[in-house]
């Protein structure tokens, strides 16, 4: 399967890059053909511009992002590494959505309509591996919204039979070195799948 | 009030620009102090640096002069207002940047001993969102609104659960006329005119 691994966390120590590197064991085990994206370490830039703005109606990427675009088009598996923060995504990651998945990449949007169809019918797995600093209890009442982008937003534009995979470590900031190893064997084991 | 307005889209003149500005004229109507902070003129940074992650949990994480001054107008806000469009059911990546980057340990909520988070925005008497979707309502609706959660939920529990929070929507813009889209302006102005901070 064609896999595109997006992972995002400022740390070359983090937690969230030992998990990146054992999804990429995992799925590279399983023979997939990858390709990873690791936005901090190519200085990924995730301000969308008032350029970006001013063509949002036209279609495709801008120069910029073209080959980011192209792999987003290429996957079949598309895996999302990150620490959740306020909730969601880290604007690094959010960035990337706001500037790659645009117009006739990931979405169309008729003239004189307000609801978008779907673009990337490639994608027919997404997964979500993410870490939450704080309890599922607490994330339950903040709503989940990383989890929403990824499983309602973000699946809304991809195959109509996609399938969502949502791998979370709750109460990371408490949790102790074998929970961490715990999670890591939880990732490849659900990757391996 | 003391009342920090923070706008977020890329375009100078957008309608979003208009949206922020309606905001500020209802405050100012009512005699408040609003402090405008437009991220895009400000030309601030959205990713978290590896510098600003290595110092998040220490003494001191606002190591950038900019984050500090923004940090500083936080603890001074009464009520804290976003305006910016909705993408991808949340803020643009410059907002959430600024989430993370702003309101880190000691400005938003502080560490407790056991390691768990505690609020520390207590200043704060009212959370004020207004944002324009491309969606109609009930798309929005069925996705969930991840941007309003996440400031209505996340940050709110950092202020105290009773804060009392205000939400402002305009759904469908793309198929908007220029009426609805000045009706939405009067709606701001005079919403921003009669707000008071319920917690004394």
């Amino acid at each position: 399967m064609r896999t595109l691994v997006v992972t995002c966390h400022p740390l070359r120590d983090s937690f969230t890059v030992a998990v990146a590197d054992r999804a990429v064991t995992a799925l590279r085990g399983r023979g997939d053909d990858l390709r990873v994206t690791d936005l901090y370490a190519e200085g990924f830039d995730p301000l969308f511009t008032a350029r970006e703005r001013a063509r949002h109606l036209d279609p495709g990427p801008d120069p910029a992002v073209a080959g980011y675009a192209a792999d987003l088009k290429w996957c079949e598996r598309l895996v999302l590494v990150y620490p959740t923060w306020w909730s969601g995504q880290p604007a690094m990651m959010k960035g990337w959505i706001d500037r790659v998945w645009v117009r006739d990449v990931a979405f169309d949007l008729p003239p004189e309509s307000n609801r978008v169809q779907a673009r990337l019918h490639n994608v027919r797995r997404l997964v979500a591996i993410t870490t939450h600093g704080s309890s599922k209890f607490v994330n339950a009442v903040e709503g989940e919204v990383g989890k929403r982008t990824v499983t309602r937003t973000l699946r809304a534009v991809c195959h109509p039979l996609a399938r969502t995979t949502w791998i979370a470590m709750y109460g990371a900031d408490t949790a102790t070195d074998s929970q961490r190893r715990a999670f890591l064997d939880r990732v490849e084991r659900k990757l391996r799948r | 009030m003391d009342v920090l307005v923070v706008r977020a889209h890329p375009q100078q003149g957008s309608y979003t620009h208009a949206v922020g500005d309606a905001a500020v004229r209802g405050f100012e109507t009512a005699g408040h102090h609003v402090t405008l902070l437009d991220l895009y003129a400000s030309g601030f940074a959205p990713a978290m640096s590896a510098a600003e992650r290595a110092a998040y949990y220490g003494e001191q994480p606002l190591i950038d002069p900019q984050t500090a001054e923004h940090a500083a107008l936080v603890q001074r806000a009464e009520v804290l207002v976003f305006v910016y469009p909705t993408w991808w059911s949340g803020p643009p990546a410059i907002l959430k940047g600024w989430l993370e980057r702003v309101m880190v340990p000691g400005v938003a909520f502080r560490f407790d001993a056991k390691g768990r988070v505690r609020p520390a925005l207590t200043n704060v008497r009212r959370i004020v969102g207004v944002s324009t979707y491309g969606s109609p309502w009930t798309y929005v609706k069925l996705l969930q609104d991840g941007g309003r959660r996440m400031l209505t939920r996340a940050l709110r529990l950092n202020c105290g659960l009773r804060t009392p929070t205000t939400w402002l929507g305009l759904y469908s813009i793309d198929t908007l006329g220029d009426t609805e889209r000045a009706a939405f302006l009067d709606r701001v102005e005079h919403t921003m005119a009669r707000l008071e901070p319920v917690r004394a």
